[in-house]
């Protein structure tokens, strides 16, 4: 039996593309590799015994050299899905993007086409899953008028959708600085007017300085929660499909669920 | 009549978005519009919903009234004119604010405005209009904006409001003229329709004159399941006054999003062929992109209404869009799914499982072959499902397996369909059998009102002219 050649690389869009890079480079053979990314939070994955660990150290010149190529060999649409599933929680989605890749350069472009192939459609549905998420949060995220006027808003996401939803808000309020903070991965992105918006990582925000809200603020926070409470029509009240349609965990971050 | 002076916003929009939420539309989409990189707003197609209130229906847009003053006595309706209760109206300043605010904190999507008739439908049209130009041009909003039409305008005002709002409504309020005559003797259809056909021709002339294709335009002769009134309308000459907007620098379309309308189901007797022959001369006629459809609700207690003790008719509203659905997006006729005979749906059966049982000639259809269309028919595959196997088919014979793995539901359809030539189990294709064991099936509750279903209680006045067919009756007997 080969050793299983095993690249442990970081949990990035960079990381990911570099180690698909150095493995199909290093002609072990497809079916000896496997690609593992860093593990997230409190997901972990056991080490497998009988196998080589390689560490990658993420390359931007190789990841991009392999961006290049997907672009060119397979469609800009399975550029951005592959940007997606690398951005999703899904376990082992480094090696997912890399079955599918395998699959893409030798069918080409017509490969989205393939849907009863085992790979190529568990990478749709985590492809959908995180876009999913992404127009969840567009949709749920709300913001909070600082004392300066700054807007700023949390999340909690599964998948790191935070750089897939910025640009929908700089494209919606291009006269607005605004700030969305992803909570669980400490990530924030900034944006300003007039300027290309910013992600940054931000392992310790300054918790009062965001809780100095406007003064105007906690009007309409309680304006939002009157419109809230009597759009409802006590005659079809049903909290199961409430629940179908905003799960409760987006909840912890609205307006009209927070008790004062 | 009470008018309080000096009331609170908090209170204003306590009462006003109260007496709104009857309203059934709150969709924003139909539009695709970015942000212009200097003012606020964007607004895309598919629509957003910031939030679900407990009833379980989508929050896309502020849904607010500009006045519960009426001074129009429907029936049905909680602000008719003879209704004690507390009056109030919002001022065009108000309601701008509050649109803006809510829009920067990411709370709504934009603006739903209907109002009361305030004085006369020109004085309140006006001052709709007014608080859509502060929003628009003051505030310089690029959002969504939703607003009702009143009947009985001056076409003149129409227009103005077409040139700011995204998508324009006119409620139909009820099915026949008949019924409206009776339920609100200040409407009449034609004063309904008349609008509605303005902004059809507002829109088809504005598409024209920019040079743009008219997707959405169907042949203007009627067809012979319109009623008196929409022959009428249609055949009169054309009513749009169309004007070229003053302002040449902004560009701007006259109602991108289009029109839609929306139906009280239960307060009138016609039955459930009448509304959908109904709502489909008037997709057919008047290019609408939505009928809703609004379950009634007694909120007057009037004893000369249906009453509504036993909860609104959810389920017939739920069968009502189904039907709408199978006829925008499916290629069905009103006239597949009901006729003279059996003039109302199926209690047991979605429209789609009825039609396809009455119809098992054409069944069972082999996968890897079947066109489109006829996809789209059978039961349990919908238009996701059906443009998922024509792409997966271009490259795999697909089998059941297949099916599962992209995530079709199989449910239903296992009896309508064959991979291979062979279908998954081995079926008798029996309208009685299938019938069974379709309704055995404890799949997913119907949206809305699985509540009801479960421990409901008989009652003798129970929805409208919806009752089970014997024929079904007997076969669930004899399960």
């Amino acid at each position: 039996m080969e050793t299983k050649h095993i690249y442990l690389c970081d949990n990035s869009i960079d990381g990911i593309f570099t180690a698909i890079y150095l493995a199909w480079s290093s002609r072990y053979g497809h079916a000896n590799i496997k690609i593992e990314e860093k593990s997230e939070g409190s997901k972990y994955a056991n080490i497998e015994l009988f196998s080589e660990y390689i560490a990658v150290d993420t390359d931007l010149e190789l990841a991009f050299k392999v961006s290049a190529s997907i672009k060119s060999k397979i469609s800009e649409e399975a550029f951005e899905m592959s940007c997606r599933v690398a951005l999703s929680d899904y376990l082992g989605k480094a090696d997912l993007i890399y079955r599918f890749l395998i699959l893409g350069f030798s069918i080409g472009r017509s490969i989205m086409e393939h849907m009863s192939n085992e790979v190529v459609n568990q990478f749709l549905r985590v492809n959908k899953n995180v876009s999913r998420e992404a127009y969840h949060f567009i949709e749920f995220i709300r913001f909070s008028e600082q004392e300066n006027k700054l807007l700023t808003a949390v999340i909690h996401p599964k998948s790191n959708v935070i750089t897939l939803i910025t640009p929908h808000f700089e494209d919606r309020f291009p006269q607005e600085r605004f700030l969305i903070y992803d909570a669980d991965r400490q990530l924030a992105t900034f944006h300003v007017p007039g300027n290309p918006w910013i992600l940054a990582h931000v392992p310790e925000i300054d918790q009062e300085g965001m809780d100095k809200i406007s003064f105007v603020e906690d009007d309409y926070r309680d304006l939002w929660k009157i419109f809230f409470q009597n759009i409802v029509i006590k005659e079809r009240i049903n909290p199961k499909l409430q629940r179908g349609n905003l799960p409760l965990r987006f909840r912890k971050d609205m307006t009209e669920f927070k008790s004062k | 009549m009470v008018i309080q002076e000096n009331m609170t916003v908090q209170r204003k929009l306590e009462i006003l978005s109260d007496a709104a939420k009857y309203d059934v539309a709150c969709t924003s989409s139909g539009v695709d519009r970015k942000g212009n990189g200097t003012s606020m707003g964007n607004s895309l197609a598919c629509g957003i919903c910031h939030s679900f209130s407990a009833d379980g229906r989508c929050i896309s847009l502020l849904k607010v009234l500009y006045t519960n003053e009426c001074t129009y006595d429907c029936k049905y309706c909680i602000n008719r004119s003879s209704n004690d209760i507390v009056r109030t109206s919002f001022t065009p300043a108000e309601i701008s604010d509050l649109t803006m605010e809510f829009y920067r904190r990411n709370y709504i999507e934009g603006l739903f405005l209907s109002s009361g008739i305030l004085i006369s439908p020109n004085h309140t049209m006006e001052l709709m209009i007014e608080a859509l130009r502060l929003l628009r041009e003051v505030h310089r909003f690029n959002g969504y904006i939703h607003c009702k039409a009143i009947p009985g305008a001056d076409p003149v005002l129409i227009e103005m409001l077409g040139w700011y709002t995204d998508r324009l409504s006119v409620n139909l309020e009820l099915p026949t003229a008949e019924s409206l005559r009776d339920l609100a003797p200040h409407k009449s259809r034609k004063s309904i329709l008349r609008p509605i056909r303005q902004i059809q021709l507002g829109r088809q002339n504005h598409r024209e004159s920019l040079g743009l294709p008219d997707f959405g335009q169907k042949p203007l002769l009627t067809t012979s399941e319109a009623d008196q009134d929409i022959r009428e309308i249609i055949t009169s000459g054309s009513t749009s006054v169309l004007t070229p907007f003053s302002k040449k620098k902004e560009k701007r379309f006259f109602v991108p999003a289009g029109q839609s309308t929306q139906m009280i189901i239960g307060a009138t007797p016609e039955s459930d062929y009448q509304i959908m022959s109904v709502a489909e001369s008037l997709y057919q006629n008047f290019d609408l992109k939505r009928v809703f459809y609004s379950a009634f609700m007694n909120v007057n207690q009037d004893i000369r209404l249906p009453s509504t003790q036993a909860g609104p008719p959810l389920l017939r509203e739920h069968r009502l869009y189904q039907a709408d659905f199978l006829l925008r997006f499916y290629g069905f006729h009103t006239k597949e799914l009901l006729d003279e005979k059996r003039p109302n749906f199926n209690v047991l059966l979605d429209p789609k499982c009825d039609w396809a049982l009455r119809h098992l000639e054409v069944f069972p259809v082999e996968i890897n072959r079947a066109d489109h269309l006829t996809l789209l028919r059978v039961p349990g595959i919908g238009t996701n499902s059906a443009q998922r196997i024509i792409m997966a088919r271009k490259s795999a014979v697909l089998d059941f397996a297949d099916l599962k793995r992209m995530g079709i539901v199989l449910k239903r359809a296992v009896y309508f369909i064959t991979c291979k030539g062979r279908m998954m189990y081995p079926i008798h294709i029996e309208e009685d059998f299938i019938t069974r064991q379709l309704v055995a099936l404890k799949d997913q509750p119907i949206p809305g009102i699985e509540r009801d279903i479960t421990y409901r209680q008989l009652s003798l006045f129970d929805d409208v002219n919806f009752k089970t067919e014997f024929r079904t009756i007997s076969k669930i007997a004899g399960m």
